[in-house]
């Protein structure tokens, strides 16, 4: 092989990367052996770069059931339902800061502005329905684990539940932990005139610490004390454990037909629930006013949030609409 | 023809049947070139450049091949070679039938119509 053919066949390796694993694994040595030739014919084309980039993009998003068609519809469902999962784990951690913020000033004095006590009620719901909504979406999945565990069927399992459940002690752990001495802590006095019980507010905005405007204010971090400051970089990674462990295992686990219309329904529930909060949301942004001492007043990190929220429950609302409740239906099981 | 795994016959045949949406150009074209034969990726490109002057980027020759694949209309042919030859299945034959048919009573449509309006022979 000349040096020239050389460097075009790495080339093309390097191409090839930009496409799902599944269809690198099908198309990738023969899809790699057409570029090479295709650069030794027209050595600069960034036409035909852009293409790659543009056809690799594709074959992503139709592995995670945003695009195109699987031919498997369970395959399909289960991309498409791990999606609104990924999307539903983006928009939590912006929903839950924006939340407890709110709920904890709640604590210290009630919103003079009917629209933030509204949207407050309206967010506080949707947070409880979203609660609810994870634990019928986890029973049937933790059923599905324990069984595989039981029926010693546990392998490729293991490594991914170990990470969700690492990831979920230490966010619980260091939520318990920081969320200590804020009003909302049993023994503070204001404890208990808020919206919400004052350990699950304070609990919340201690998991949720590093979703923050403080990241842009690096000498106004650095005032914080060095633990706390050390939490708010370490449970965005706890939460990231949790999310790729818990994808990981429901990819592994090949649920039945059953299942996975059992978690389409209750995915759908969560999209109406997401777009409810966002609403609420939107409108204490736009409409809400700083309210008495400052205590409501929305920030950058709020503005920044509502565009994460908004951003996942596009994605949340795509991914639904590819899960093919009716493929599905035909699917046995 | 095999159908893909777990996708029915039918389904896929109907699919196919009802056409190939934005596909419906590289589709033609990559199908009518294997109604001559089996070829690989670049004697596709090669043969498609010259029977048709487009010249299919790699990127949207291997998109279009993935799809007709999955709806049954082309089969890899088992190779040892890097390059895996394509052919058409009998499916793929009568949907590109189907299709030139279609394209071939436009085509006569508009000659018909320039002829008799414009004068253009």
């Amino acid at each position: 092989m000349s040096e020239l053919e050389d460097r075009a066949a790495r080339r093309a390796e390097r191409l090839v990367r930009c496409y799902s694993p599944t269809w690198s694994q099908r198309y990738g040595e023969e899809f790699a052996e057409l570029l090479a030739a295709d650069m030794l014919e027209r050595p600069r084309d960034w036409r035909r770069v852009l293409d790659v980039l543009r056809c690799g993009a594709l074959s992503r998003f139709t592995a995670a059931g945003l695009a195109g068609e699987i031919a498997d519809p369970m395959a399909q469902a289960r991309a498409a339902l791990v999606s609104f999962g990924v999307a539903l784990a983006a928009f939590v951690p912006f929903g839950l800061a924006m939340w407890s913020q709110l709920t904890i000033g709640w604590q210290w004095s009630e919103p003079s502005v009917p629209v933030t006590g509204l949207a407050v009620v309206v967010m506080s719901v949707a947070v409880a329905v979203l609660a609810l909504i994870a634990v019928l979406a986890a029973a049937p999945i933790v059923w599905v684990f324990l069984r595989r565990i039981v029926g010693r069927q546990q392998r490729g399992l293991l490594l991914p539940a170990a990470l969700f459940s690492v990831g979920l002690t230490l966010l619980v752990l260091g939520g318990r932990h920081f969320g200590n001495g804020w009003p909302g802590t049993g023994g503070h006095p204001w404890a208990h005139q808020g919206l919400v019980p004052g350990g699950v507010a304070a609990f919340t905005w201690a998991t949720t610490l590093g979703v923050t405007s403080y990241w842009a204010h690096p000498a106004a971090l650095l005032a914080f004390p060095p633990a706390e400051v050390a939490w708010m970089g370490a449970s965005p990674l706890a939460m990231v454990a949790v999310v790729v462990g818990a994808v990981q295992t429901v990819r592994r686990l090949d649920c039945s037909a059953r299942v996975l219309r059992h978690e389409a329904r209750v995915a759908r529930l969560a999209g109406a629930a997401m777009a409810a909060f966002l609403v609420a949301a939107a409108a204490w942004v736009v409409d809400g006013g700083p309210g008495p001492r400052n205590l409501f007043h929305a920030g950058s990190i709020d503005v920044l949030g509502l565009v994460v929220m908004g951003s996942a429950l596009a994605v949340g609302l795509r991914a639904l609409h590819r899960v093919r409740p009716r493929r599905l239906d035909r699917a046995p099981g | 023809m095999v159908p893909p795994p777990g996708r029915p016959a039918d389904a896929a045949k109907d699919e196919a049947l009802a056409g190939f949406g934005r596909y419906a150009g590289p589709a033609t074209f990559i199908l009518s070139s294997l109604a001559g034969g089996e070829k690989h990726g670049y004697a596709l490109t090669k043969d498609i450049e010259a029977f048709a002057g487009v010249r299919l980027p790699p990127g949207t020759l291997y998109e279009a091949l993935a799809r007709l694949e999955g709806q049954g209309l082309i089969e890899a042919v088992p190779s040892e070679d890097r390059r895996k030859p394509y052919r058409l299945t009998a499916l793929g034959a009568t949907v590109l039938r189907r299709q030139l048919d279609a394209q071939l009573k436009v085509a006569n449509l508009g000659l018909r119509r320039l002829s008799g309006t414009w004068g253009v022979a």
